[in-house]
């Protein structure tokens, strides 16, 4: 199998599950507890139905869409994700090129492997930073500085990670960053020699955001887990957020939000943006999926902020779904993740066009010229 | 697979099955008829979604929940079982010191293999008293008034086993109790060494509670589906029960309530709370799970008795659901069992902190600081 044998996610999902050592695959594919949540998210797109208009006239549509004061040329971009050099050595670099060339957005995670200002330099499409708040304050407004000397468009600030998930899949696989090589793990790792080639002759494995403000940023022989429990602000509340969008001044969103009391709270304290999500299903299992809340919080409040519908999204089809309910754009992690351990920058460069090509086949096939058609009229649910 | 390796319930349950003999594993894992019942007590809980609240603040989470009176660490604790010297030979002296140390109400059946004394010498936190209605009034009596001087808080009196259930695994088996070592048991038996040596070695066993009246209590195999069927009272009514709760003259509750008009007749009759269970499962296949029905029966009397759901619970967020319904606290027999036939103290302490962990972090998810923050608001059904 090779990049080019890739159409869907299944496929960027088996290649990927090839080149990478197992416990680094488990930890992009697995979820919390059982995994519930993890699995609605995307079932939850097929409990309603695309109703297709016919002879239009659509010609070429345009996919485009506006989100954080930026166009994007596609309606779905990068989510923020931790530490991407463990799937590639290019990590971020590659994620952020890929993007830029198909106009859409990258977003940088606090956790990532490259900083602010490397991938600034690298790139000047749409960037978007995700913030989190750790419990020395002085982190929030060094990061926000940096990036905006850095001219990232918009900030958002992750809230549904006050406390590590449970990923029992990493209990198993012992998952740790940067990788200790253990007995049990070290079958695993030696299986992989492509994966530990690159590893260990690329730069050296570090959180590049954080790494000056602490020593965790690089020796952490500790999972993630203990890193979150440790270092972020359980305690941070709504006066925090409202802190972060005055120091940050520009476009901003909450990452996470999922009650329509969240959102409409979300608006008052001058958010331009909500990210609806459930981290992918890697937090509360059992919690409600983001596209079965989509349409509720859309009625709510979606005049008067952009709505980024997060997880679960692998077809082009659960974009439309998604943007006919209300939301403005879409996000995917583990789709762009598996394609980027799958082939680097290339990988998710396929993956992206792959998108996009869906996306506009099926706004043909829907008999739509622009994405801005996508509303409710367009969908059933099934109950 | 050692302790260390559980990190769920599924896995206490692996490690319960590698340990027990097989008749033995599946009286606790096995349910009447084709265990649809039982599947759906704990498949209920994902008809419903969770719905968080962000940004509040939730540094410290307070578990605890108040019922009968007692205030408990947890909002859960260990249902009443049978026979628990049959899954670890320390029987109900490992669940009793696990529920003591994370401050829970322990449930003591009455076909408990230690006796009410020795388990109130052992532990001064909550403790309830599990009741069987027998024919021989002189049982019952004694039952009363030992649960009584052992100062145990509440007594629960259990209303669904009225006729044993069908539990077809066990007569596939050969389950009976004490074990009896027929000939295809005794392969299953002999697989297991270990458990033989501590079953055969650690003290004999009896049932203290029913002894002095029946040689059912000690001695004679039987099963106990046979237990049910012919010691058990089948003509008891509300009028028996009542007299019970009057009798008791303390915290008293029904087990085994499903319907809401039964729910408020235990409120007239006197009951300070009830357990809206279905026995785990092992009685009445095809009725309705406790999840499913909690909502209605809260509604009915939640504001006048402590409603307490039952069964099905492998998780934290399970429990979280049924405390955003308006549950009181949660039960749980199988929760706690494997565990305790996986390492006796030691496990049903892991299974504990397992689920308080997996509860606290849920909360924080929530964005919940307490037990009262849950609501019904937190929630969203799936076909609604
Ligand atoms: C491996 C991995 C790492 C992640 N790291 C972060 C992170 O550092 N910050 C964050 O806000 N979200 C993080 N997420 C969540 C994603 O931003 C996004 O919400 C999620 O992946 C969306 O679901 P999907 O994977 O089904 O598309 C991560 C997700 C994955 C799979
Ligand atoms: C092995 C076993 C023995 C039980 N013995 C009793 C008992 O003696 N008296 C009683 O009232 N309930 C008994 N129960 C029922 C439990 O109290 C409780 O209702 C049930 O286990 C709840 O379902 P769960 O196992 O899914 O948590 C027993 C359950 C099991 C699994």
């Amino acid at each position: 199998m090779s990049l080019k044998n890739c159409y869907n996610f299944e496929d960027f999902r088996k290649l990927a599950k090839k080149k990478l050592p197992a416990p680094i695959f488990h930890y992009i594919d697995g979820g919390a507890d059982d995994e519930t949540t993890l699995k609605r998210n995307t079932n939850s797109f097929d409990d309603c139905d695309l109703i297709p208009n016919i002879l239009r006239s659509v010609g070429e549509p345009d996919l485009s869409t506006t989100v954080f004061g930026r166009k994007i040329d596609m309606p779905i971009f990068l989510s923020p994700t931790a530490m991407q050099s463990l799937y590639h050595p290019d990590g971020d670099k590659a994620s952020a090129r890929a993007a830029e060339k198909f106009g859409t957005m990258y977003s940088m995670s606090t956790m990532a492997s490259f900083s602010i200002e490397e991938i600034a330099n690298i790139s000047s499409g749409p960037k978007l930073f995700q913030l989190y708040i750790h419990k020395d304050k002085s982190f929030t407004d060094d990061l926000i500085d940096r990036c905006k000397r850095a001219n990232f468009d918009g900030l958002c600030l992750t809230v549904d990670t006050l406390v590590a998930g449970n990923r029992e899949r990493d209990h198993r696989t012992g998952f740790t960053t940067p990788p200790k090589f253990t007995l049990e793990s070290i079958m695993n790792f030696a299986m992989r020699p492509g994966w530990l080639f690159r590893y260990f002759t690329n730069k050296k494995f570090e959180l590049a955001n954080i790494k000056h403000k602490t020593d965790k940023g690089t020796n952490i022989t500790k999972s993630v887990i203990d890193y979150v429990n440790e270092q972020y602000d359980p305690q941070m509340n709504w006066e925090d957020a409202e802190y972060c969008i005055k120091k940050w001044d520009g476009p901003f969103a909450l990452k996470g939000v999922m009650s329509v009391e969240d959102a409409k709270r979300a608006v008052d304290i001058g958010c331009t943006a909500i990210i609806i999500s459930n981290h992918g299903g890697r937090q509360l299992d059992g919690s409600r999926t983001p596209f079965d809340q989509l349409k509720a919080i859309s009625d709510a409040v979606g005049d008067k902020v952009e709505i980024i519908l997060d997880g679960g999204v692998r077809r082009g089809t659960h974009v439309l779904k998604a943007l006919a309910a209300g939301a403005t754009a879409c996000s995917f992690g583990k789709a762009f993740l598996f394609s980027l351990g799958a082939g680097g920058q290339q990988g998710v460069e396929r993956l992206l066009q792959n998108m996009h090509d869906e996306i506009r086949r099926n706004m043909i096939l829907m008999g739509c010229k622009s994405v801005k058609e996508l509303d409710r009229s367009k969908i059933i649910y099934r109950n | 697979m050692r302790l260390k390796d559980c990190h769920n319930f599924y896995d206490f349950r692996k490690l319960a099955k590698q340990k027990l003999p097989s008749p033995i594993f599946h009286y606790i894992d096995g349910a009447a008829d084709d265990e649809i019942t039982y599947a759906r007590n704990s498949s209920a809980f994902n008809d419903v979604d969770l719905v968080p609240n962000v940004l509040r603040g939730v540094e410290n989470v307070d578990l605890s929940t108040t019922i009968f009176g007692k205030k408990l660490d947890l909002p859960f604790y260990c249902s009443p079982t049978a026979l628990q010297r049959l899954f670890h030979y320390e029987g109900e002296r490992a669940v009793g010191k696990a529920a003591k140390k994370f401050n829970t109400m322990f449930g003591v059946s009455a076909l408990a293999t230690v006796s009410v004394e020795e388990i109130s010498s052992l532990i001064d936190t909550p403790k309830m008293f599990q009741f069987y209605f027998h024919k021989d009034r002189g049982l019952n009596d004694s039952c009363l008034e030992r649960a009584k001087a052992a100062k145990f808080d509440v007594m629960a009196l259990t209303v669904d086993t009225i006729t044993g259930g069908n539990r077809e695994r066990d007569l596939r088996t050969g389950f009976t109790s004490p074990p009896k070592l027929t000939l295809s048991s005794l392969f299953s038996f002999a697989t297991k060494p270990m458990w033989g040596i501590n079953y055969l070695t650690k003290g004999k066993f009896e049932l203290p509670h029913l002894q002095d009246f029946v040689k059912e209590g000690t001695d004679t195999n039987t099963s106990i589906g046979n237990y049910f069927s012919t010691m058990l009272d089948q003509s008891m009514n509300w009028d028996d029960a009542e007299k019970l709760c009057s009798q008791w003259g303390g915290h008293f509750a029904l087990k085994g309530v499903m319907s809401v008009e039964d729910a408020k007749r235990a409120v007239d009759i006197g009951c300070t709370g009830i357990m809206v269970s279905n026995h785990g499962g092992r009685q009445l296949d095809g009725s309705r799970s406790p999840f499913d029905q909690l909502a209605e029966i809260v509604d009915a009397v939640g504001d006048k008795l402590d409603v307490i759901c039952e069964g099905g619970f492998q998780r934290g967020t399970h429990m979280l659901k049924a405390l955003s319904m308006g549950a009181k606290a949660c039960a749980g027999g199988r929760l706690y069992l494997y565990a305790l036939a996986a390492a006796g103290q030691e496990g049903v302490e892991r299974a504990l902190n397992l689920y308080k962990t997996e509860l606290v972090r849920d909360m924080k998810l929530m964005g919940c600081t307490k037990i009262s923050d849950l609501n019904r608001n937190n929630l969203r059904f799936r076909n609604a």
